[in-house]
């Protein structure tokens, strides 16, 4: 799953540390979702959207690689 | 949505100690040989047979509680050290806890299969005592082991 989550921090001129505290976890959590290395729940990246006023599928992308079995 | 069966964080620092004890009181008992006398108390038993007394059942019994209170450390410890939470506990926090925990259960009965087939004996008694308490200890280490590697984690900030 690809996300923008850095893009739209920049936009809104946002730290990880920033954000992360909005949305009630913590800084290392942000960073491992930025960097593709953890999926995070549905709730959270809904908290995320609304943190940045725009919808989930502006955010986060499904990828070729999503839809393959683990 | 919240469930989990996870303690309070205040839980952690008493949960070390605990097993820090524990870990102490299990070390000792290479060294001194004999459990110490002042250990000597009746306990209510529901079972104790197998050594050749005669079989009792449901009475009081006369026994040496320094193994039972070094595990009784290492168990309520370990437990309280392993479902406590983090400070900063999160949803990924949650999910380093859950893998960690099936790493440990695996290596923990990997490395129970190989004592089976190659220890033997007197030995393997042993081995089934330490298997008490190596999958809480495993999933300590593994688990401590991720939170600092996440900690250490470079911050790609801004």
């Amino acid at each position: 799953m690809k996300n923008s989550i850095k893009v739209e921090r920049a936009k809104k001129n946002l730290t990880q540390a920033g954000l992360a505290k909005s949305v009630q976890v913590s800084r290392q959590t942000i960073n491992a979702i930025e960097s593709g290395k953890y999926n995070l729940s549905t709730i959270l990246a809904l908290k995320i959207a609304s943190v940045f006023n725009v919808s989930i599928d502006d955010i986060f992308e499904l990828e070729e690689y999503d839809w393959e079995k683990n | 949505m919240k469930l989990n069966f996870l303690f309070s964080n205040k839980y952690k620092t008493p949960g070390w100690f605990i097993l820090f004890i524990g870990l102490i009181l299990f070390c000792l008992t290479f060294f001194i040989g004999e459990e110490p006398s002042f250990f000597d108390v009746k306990v209510f038993t529901m079972s104790a047979n197998g050594f050749g007394d005669t079989d009792r059942y449901f009475e009081f019994i006369s026994n040496n509680v320094y193994n039972e209170i070094t595990a009784i450390f290492i168990i309520v410890g370990g437990l309280l050290t392993t479902f406590s939470k983090e400070k900063n506990e999160d949803e990924y926090i949650a999910k380093i806890r859950l893998s960690s925990l099936s790493w440990a259960v695996l290596v923990n009965y990997i490395v129970l299969l190989f004592a089976i087939i190659f220890i033997y004996d007197f030995s393997f008694f042993t081995i089934m005592i330490l298997n008490m308490f190596t999958t809480i200890i495993f999933f300590i280490i593994r688990f401590n082991i991720q939170l600092y590697k996440l900690n250490k984690m470079d911050s790609d900030e801004k």
